[in-house]
């Protein structure tokens, strides 16, 4: 029942770690394979938190430059995708607070339990057009920034629940209670798209 | 649906429960209606994702000569950033690493986290309960499930497509 996940971040194996090893030694081609293997993901995460691209270029390229000065500083237990995830989060809120935008300024989702009425998706929707990838991305806005941002480490990018506690500085109950919620805002805005089952 | 059993179900399709746990878990889902609705979400939601992910672009964020570039300059930054061909351009390592040290140090500082955001008028409901004893609530909401012999949410009716 293992579900092998395309297009999900790099795990850390062996590999990674002896990457991370020459890196710090200062050997910029391992840095480079570092870089090549995380940038996107970085780049996506800061795209769906800033819902701006080249904003997003920019925060992606400051998150790489702080990572690559302070890789010393990563704990040989931390994985490397968590940290830079967590690094280019700071670089979010960062822009985010010399560009004056407000904290949620976007409508809070109605969180309600909503699960009950939703319908159950049907196989074809498993297929993400143009249109429902859309929705998706506009559901994905509608959430509070917070909430977005441990939702994606989530479905996105793969950490363990504890990991995002820790990028989020949140209790581990925290974590499960806003993705739980973010889930459900999400469902709610995308069920009138889908095809399947109404109970 | 509890937070926490949705939380196993999830780890249940990302493959990090045990073998013990994830055996428990996917018997209990067999003959769980409400535990199966959500494993159809979830599922959809991976697939979503992978395939958003898949879909990147390639921006010019992602070229390593950019960053490269950047670093040079962060490094040296009141410096004609010229250098020679044949010159690492690793070369101000040191500095960049003092100088982003710095800017980390700095930021440090200015991190503000908000606070809680539980709010009271919403309507949590018997998640709250749960949520409330900590985080052991995979064994609160089992036991508080066990007790009522289904799943915090019930869906008598819920059509579900195999
Ligand atoms: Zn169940």
């Amino acid at each position: 029942m293992k579900m092998v996940l395309a297009g999900a971040p790099p795990s850390d194996t062996d590999g990674e770690r002896a990457l991370l090893r020459r890196a710090r030694a200062g050997d910029p081609a391992a840095f480079r394979r570092l870089f090549e293997r995380h940038a996107p993901g970085v780049w996506r995460f800061l795209r769906d938190l800033l819902r701006d691209e080249e904003a997003a270029d920019e925060a992606t390229q400051e998150t790489f430059v702080r990572a690559h000065g302070r890789l010393q500083a990563l704990r040989d237990e931390e994985r490397l995708g968590a940290w830079l995830l967590g690094i280019a989060r700071l670089v979010y809120l960062e822009s985010r607070r010399s560009r004056g935008v407000q904290v949620d300024v976007e409508a809070e989702e109605h969180a309600r339990e909503v699960e009950a009425v939703l319908p159950t998706p049907s196989p074809e929707d498993l297929l993400l057009d143009r249109e429902l990838e859309g929705l998706l991305t506009q559901a994905l806005g509608t959430l509070r920034e917070e909430r977005r941002a441990a939702l994606l480490l989530r479905i996105d990018h793969g950490l363990p629940y504890e990991e995002i506690a820790s990028v989020m500085g949140w209790s581990l109950q925290k974590v499960k209670n806003e993705i739980h919620r973010a889930r459900l805002s999400l469902r709610e805005q995308l069920s009138a798209h889908m095809g399947g089952s109404r109970p | 649906m509890s937070a926490c059993r949705e939380n196993e179900l999830d780890a249940l399709l990302a493959g990090e429960l045990s073998d013990e746990d994830a055996a428990r878990v996917r018997a209990h889902a067999e003959g769980c209606a409400a535990c199966r609705h959500a494993l159809t979400w979830l599922r959809m939601e991976r697939g979503w994702m992978a395939q958003r992910a898949r879909r990147t672009p390639s921006r010019p964020a992602l070229d390593f000569a950019a960053l490269e570039a950047r670093l040079a300059a962060t490094a040296e930054p009141s410096v004609v950033p010229h250098r020679a061909p044949h010159e690492s351009p690793w070369r101000g390592w040191r500095t960049m690493l003092m100088g982003a040290m710095a800017t980390m140090a700095c930021f440090g500082l200015g991190l503000v986290r908000s606070g809680p955001t539980t709010n009271a008028e919403e309507p949590w409901g018997a998640e709250v309960l749960v949520a409330a004893s900590g985080e052991a609530c995979e064994d609160a909401a089992a036991a508080l499930e066990a007790r009522v012999g289904a799943c915090l949410i019930a869906t008598p009716g819920l059509a579900l497509r195999n």
